[in-house]
């Protein structure tokens, strides 16, 4: 295990880990911009008189069919985008590592019906699961965060699972509980700590897997609902305008690829750095 | 794009249709099934479809493109020609009894199913005692709610005993709902196994794939020029554009326009059609801010239609009142504020209950039309200026129609249906016994009373008056906000003839199209 | 060993529970939809009709039982081969699924090999020499795989292809592989190059990281020690050890492709079996999805239980015990 600090050189170090962080540090900083307010334009207010504008310096990305501003649209798009994925990710990691936490150190039944549930949740088609949950409720960012959040917990617990096994034999687990402190303690206090990289690896990588499943329903008619822009639904409304408007989609399609990009280069450099086998074989 | 048609009347393609009649009537052709063998090339037309057809039956069709089909499968007692006026389709001729209490219809001779049978007076009665039957399901079992009972005279005299006069009747019977069937088949044996009275008959199916139609021999208009259509399903709009650049699809219906100048950019040729379809915010008066007419009225001064259509449907259509069918269409100029008035509007905000604005709870439905949440979004920012908000609820199609069935929201962005007669279009909302009523959330004694004067009324002219009379009476009263008509969008490919797009979205007119 | 305590016969209950999981939840989550098949299929016309006539509907559709015994009917149906009926294609689900199935295999099969030929050679030459430029070469290509979403790609593809080629194949009617093996191809060709360019991506990392592990393992080093050409030792020795986690990641990607290629089949109108489910889903038809979801899962089983056994197969250190 290393040190948070030791992490951090290391992950400055590597070359994908820290043009990822360039990249999604750029992203984020068109996150803030948007959702603090300084942009020029609003997202969601129509303009009639300026549909369609090519870009030009007013309107760095041009404007859509509604006149509305592409940059500030795929500025608030790619918040939408990061908020849904990050709730997604945080939803599914903390209830993945628990059920995960919970199946391997205790065993027994409780372990048994968190397999169960991985293995069906697993054997159901991931899409199709994050559809039928987008339609059964009132759809809005919250909602779909929460059907990818579902597609997401099984992998979550099967991460988790296995090295929590390995590590209830390991001896200084054994001591712990050989001097009689409760099995939550060592649950919480020993066996967590020692598979944190392992889920933080997963979680960047899980991040970029969220902004496009998020995308992918969009294009099937189920993603955030409009007006609220997100890069996936942007992608899909654009596809109509390839020809007539090409920057219509170019600019959002560019981000999304660009922020995706950024997050696997950022995970590419985390695994790097948190990972002691990867590391062991530079 | 060209310029765009504005008057409100249809855009007619009469030249093409006239000379597709002269050209029909000089190949009639033997009667066998194979292709033309006069050297001409064989004419088979792939239409672009989003979706397969959802049945068979065509009692049961009500989703578009199945309605489609159906029509080119089956036929009605009557017909729309392109002007929507009434014509004779099985029935060649008609006449009312002096009390409007009876309608004998002479059938036309020699009229035959696909199979080969005869289509007689035993038929007509059949169809028409089936679809009153609850027990059948079938969709429009309301248009024959006047219908006391059907009566075969002879093999060629049917007279509809009626419990009341209706002079929109007639209307009723020529939509495809109100198809014509044999007494022999079943809707098990229709479902594998269409016969009908229409220009065509199905060759081949592969559900989810594609449908295949044939020319019927059997139809008794012209015989169709085509040797077969193919429906082809392509699920997604833009693919279509894609392989009708190809040249593997010939033909296609779209309804976002901006997929039409997609369309039109890469060479297809595209016909525009105003639809009798309008867009609308009904609003549900029973209850809350919205039962207080001053409310309503504030509601509509403070909307601009002309800019509900410029952002949400690129200012392709025209802005509506309550009436939509070119002979009767309400003048759009005639209501309490005929453009955007916000002094006015905020004045009739003050003399309501709640003056300081209200929210209102909107559900738009997402997916079902291109323009829905758009529009949505628009109007929610133009009553935002007077302190009036819609909250959005964005739902799937499902979720949307069991919600407006239920008349479970205080407003609604909808896009009803249109008909060709006024009284057919409305009376089943505005009606208080009406069975959509609940969910249109009105009525009045003076509108029951109206619509049941036009039901009545055979002079055109009168009835015209009496709809005009209620069109006032809906828009004085805010019942809804009706905002616009859209176009639909006809794309052929360049080597494709004598197809006419109607304002109902009836594709009847494949019957005289050809490709060469 | 008693038969009942044996692993395989474990692993094949264990299936069944996963596959009886996978039924309940596809219909009580099918029921909490909003909507049912009577309003998909007459839409707002419902309205329109009297309380007879919606019974008689319901009827119909059969939903008139309860759901236990929807529930049961479904799943007694299932044992005797019935997976349901369609009203819409008026096809039974088993026909509809013996159209579609084959449709989905085929791209998934095509896919993976595709997968496969773009993934492992790029594996290797990103592991032949690390952090080298054809390292460099081999991560980009693996990045964009897993960074650009299948519906950009495919739909700029389609476009671009009938624009400017006119070359649409899947413009023209669907045909099987038995009706025109030519015209078949081409309408896979460009659906499974999309989806291989994103499965490319895992197998090719799963490829370099595999290679590189291996080549620090002891034997290879004494096989280098001792001389083996270096050609004959990236194929035999290298490769052949890596084999194991390229097969596990490729019978995950294949499970998955079973399911996953709805967007893909949607865009260029293949008629597999994640449109049949997505068509149920439109249309409230609960039993075609229903049984259509149980068959991918049986599927996505059998192809996890036969990686199991490739995997006992291949495993050096499996056979060895």
């Amino acid at each position: 295990m290393s040190t948070g600090r030791e992490s951090w050189r290391l992950l400055l170090k590597s070359k994908s880990g820290l043009i990822g962080l360039i990249i999604t540090g750029l992203i984020v900083a068109l996150i803030v911009a948007s959702v603090i307010g300084v942009l020029p334009y609003d997202p969601i207010t129509q303009h009639a008189a300026s549909r369609m504008q090519p870009p030009s310096a007013a309107h760095w990305f041009g404007t859509d069919r509604f006149g509305r501003d592409i940059f500030a649209r795929v500025a608030a798009g790619v918040a939408n985008s990061a908020l849904i994925a990050v709730v997604a990710v945080t939803f599914a990691t903390i209830v993945g590592t628990a059920a995960g936490l919970v199946g391997g150190f205790f065993r027994g039944a409780s372990d048994a019906a968190i397999s169960g549930v991985t293995n069906v949740l697993f054997a159901f088609p991931p899409l199709l699961l994050a559809l039928s949950l987008a339609s059964v409720f009132t759809r809005n960012w919250f909602t779909i965060a929460v059907a990818i959040a579902v597609v997401y917990i099984p992998i979550f617990i099967r991460v988790t699972r296995g090295p929590v096994l390995t590590l209830r034999e390991i001896d200084f687990v054994r001591a712990a509980r050989a001097t009689g402190q409760s099995r939550w303690r060592i649950m919480v206090a020993h066996v967590l700590p020692n598979i944190t990289s392992i889920i933080i690896v997963q979680v960047t990588l899980s991040l970029s897997w969220a902004v496009l499943t998020e995308a992918s329903l969009s294009f099937l008619g189920l993603g955030t609902p409009p007006p609220a822009p997100s890069l996936g639904s942007m992608v899909y409304e654009a596809r109509t305008l390839l020809t007539l408007a090409p920057w219509t989609m170019l600019a959002p399609g560019a981000v999304m690829v660009l922020f995706v990009v950024g997050l696997n280069l950022l995970g590419d450099g985390v695994r790097d750095a948190l990972d002691p086998q990867s590391r062991g074989r530079k | 794009m060209p310029n765009r048609f504005k008057s409100g009347a249809i855009r007619l393609g009469c030249t093409a249709v006239a000379a597709a009649l002269l050209l029909t009537g000089c190949s009639n052709d033997s009667g066998d099934t194979t292709p033309p063998t006069n050297n001409a090339p064989a004419q088979n037309l792939v239409i672009g479809v989003t979706s397969d057809v959802d049945t068979l039956f065509p009692w049961k069709a009500t989703q578009f493109n199945t309605v489609n089909v159906m029509q080119t499968l089956y036929g009605t007692l009557v017909e729309f020609d392109e002007n929507l006026a009434i014509v004779p389709g099985i029935a060649t001729s008609w006449e009312t009894s002096d009390d409007g209490l009876s309608v004998t219809f002479k059938l036309r001779e020699g009229v035959k199913f696909a199979d080969g049978s005869p289509c007689e007076a035993e038929d007509v009665k059949f169809s028409y005692d089936a679809i009153m039957d609850e027990a059948t399901g079938a969709a429009s079992r309301s248009s024959l709610a006047s219908v006391l009972s059907v009566e075969a005279v002879d093999s060629l005299t049917v007279v509809l005993h009626l419990s009341a006069p209706d002079v929109v009747l007639l209307s009723n019977l020529a939509v495809i709902n109100l198809a014509i069937l044999s007494s022999t088949d079943t809707e098990e044996s229709l479902s594998t196994t269409p016969n009908g009275t229409g220009p065509f008959k199905l060759q081949e199916r592969k559900p989810s794939q594609s449908l295949i139609l044939a020319r019927n021999e059997n139809y008794w208009g012209d015989s169709a020029k085509l040797d077969t259509i193919e429906f082809r399903v392509i699920p997604d709009e833009t693919s279509i554009v894609s392989a009708m650049q190809a040249g593997n699809v010939q033909l296609s219906i779209f309804d976002d326009p901006v997929v039409a100048q997609t369309a039109e950019s890469a060479g297809i040729k595209i016909q525009e059609t105003s639809q009798l379809a309008y867009h609308v915010l009904q609003l549900n008066t029973v209850s809350g801010p919205l039962a207080d007419v001053n409310f309503r009225l504030a509601i509509q001064c403070a909307v601009d239609r002309q800019e509900v259509l410029d952002t949400a449907a690129s200012g392709e259509g025209e802005v509506t009142g309550p009436i939509t069918a070119p002979a009767f269409r309400s003048d759009p100029k005639a209501r309490p504020c005929p453009t955007k008035d916000i002094t006015k509007a905020k004045e009739y905000l003050a003399a309501s209950a709640y003056p300081e604005g209200a929210t209102i709870r909107t559900i738009v439905s997402q997916g079902e039309y291109a323009t829905s949440v758009n529009e949505a979004t628009n109007v929610q920012a133009q009553l935002a200026e007077i302190g009036i908000t819609l909250d959005l609820q964005v739902m799937e199609s499902g979720a949307y129609v069991t919600a407006w069935l239920a008349a479970d929201f205080e407003a609604a962005i909808a896009l009803n249906g249109g008909r060709p007669e006024p009284y057919g279009m409305y009376n089943r909302y505005f009606i208080s016994t009406g069975n959509l009523n609940t969910v249109a959330g009105y009525s009045s004694e003076e509108l029951d009373t109206l619509f049941d004067a036009a039901r009545q009324e055979s002079d055109t002219t009168a009835r015209a008056n009496l709809y005009q009379q209620i069109s006032k009476h809906l828009e004085d009263n805010a019942v809804w906000v009706w905002l616009f008509t859209s176009y639909t969008y006809a794309a052929t490919t360049s080597n494709v003839s004598g197809f006419t797009p109607m304002a109902n979205d009836s594709m009847q007119y494949l019957r005289t199209t050809s490709i060469s | 060993m008693s038969v009942l305590t044996h692993p395989i016969t474990r692993r094949v209950a264990s299936a069944f529970g996963t596959l009886l999981g996978v039924a309940v939840l596809v219909f009580i989550m099918l029921r909490a939809i909003p909507g049912d098949q009577i309003i998909a299929q007459f839409g707002i016309e419902t309205g329109d009709m009297t309380p007879a006539q919606i019974a008689a509907l319901r009827e119909y559709y059969g939903l008139d039982k309860s759901l236990f015994a929807q529930f049961f009917s479904w799943i007694g149906g299932l044992f005797q081969g019935n997976l349901g009926f369609s009203a819409r294609a008026h096809l039974s689900v088993s026909e509809l699924s013996a159209n579609s199935l084959p449709v989905t295999i085929e791209l998934a099969v095509l896919t993976i090999v595709l997968s496969l030929l773009i993934g492992v050679p790029l594996g290797m030459l990103s592991a032949s020499k690390r952090d080298s430029i054809r390292d460099g070469f081999g991560q980009l290509v693996g990045l964009a795989g897993l960074s650009i979403p299948s519906f950009l790609l495919g739909s700029a593809l389609l476009g671009w292809a009938s624009a400017k080629f006119s070359y649409n194949p899947n413009g023209k009617a669907f045909v099987t592989l038995l009706e025109n093996p030519w015209l078949n191809i081409q309408q896979m060709a460009m659906p499974a190059l999309v989806l291989a360019f994103g499965i490319a991506a895992p197998i090719m990392r799963t490829t370099r990281t595999a290679v590189l592990e291996v080549r620090s393992l002891d034997f290879v080093r004494t096989a280098k020690a001792k001389g083996v050409p270096p050609r004959r030792l990236q194929y035999r020795h290298v490769l052949g050890n890596a084999l194991v986690p390229i097969v596990t990641m490729t019978g995950l990607q294949f499970g998955y492709l079973l399911g996953g290629a709805i967007v893909v089949e949607q865009i260029f109108s293949l008629p597999g079996i994640g449109r049949q489910v997505l068509i149920g889903i439109e249309q409230k038809e609960y039993a075609v999805v229903q049984s259509t979801v149980l068959v991918i899962a049986l599927g996505f089983v059998l192809v996890n239980l036969l990686t199991d056994v490739v995997y006992r197969l291949i495993d050096p250190r499996v056979r060895a015990a």
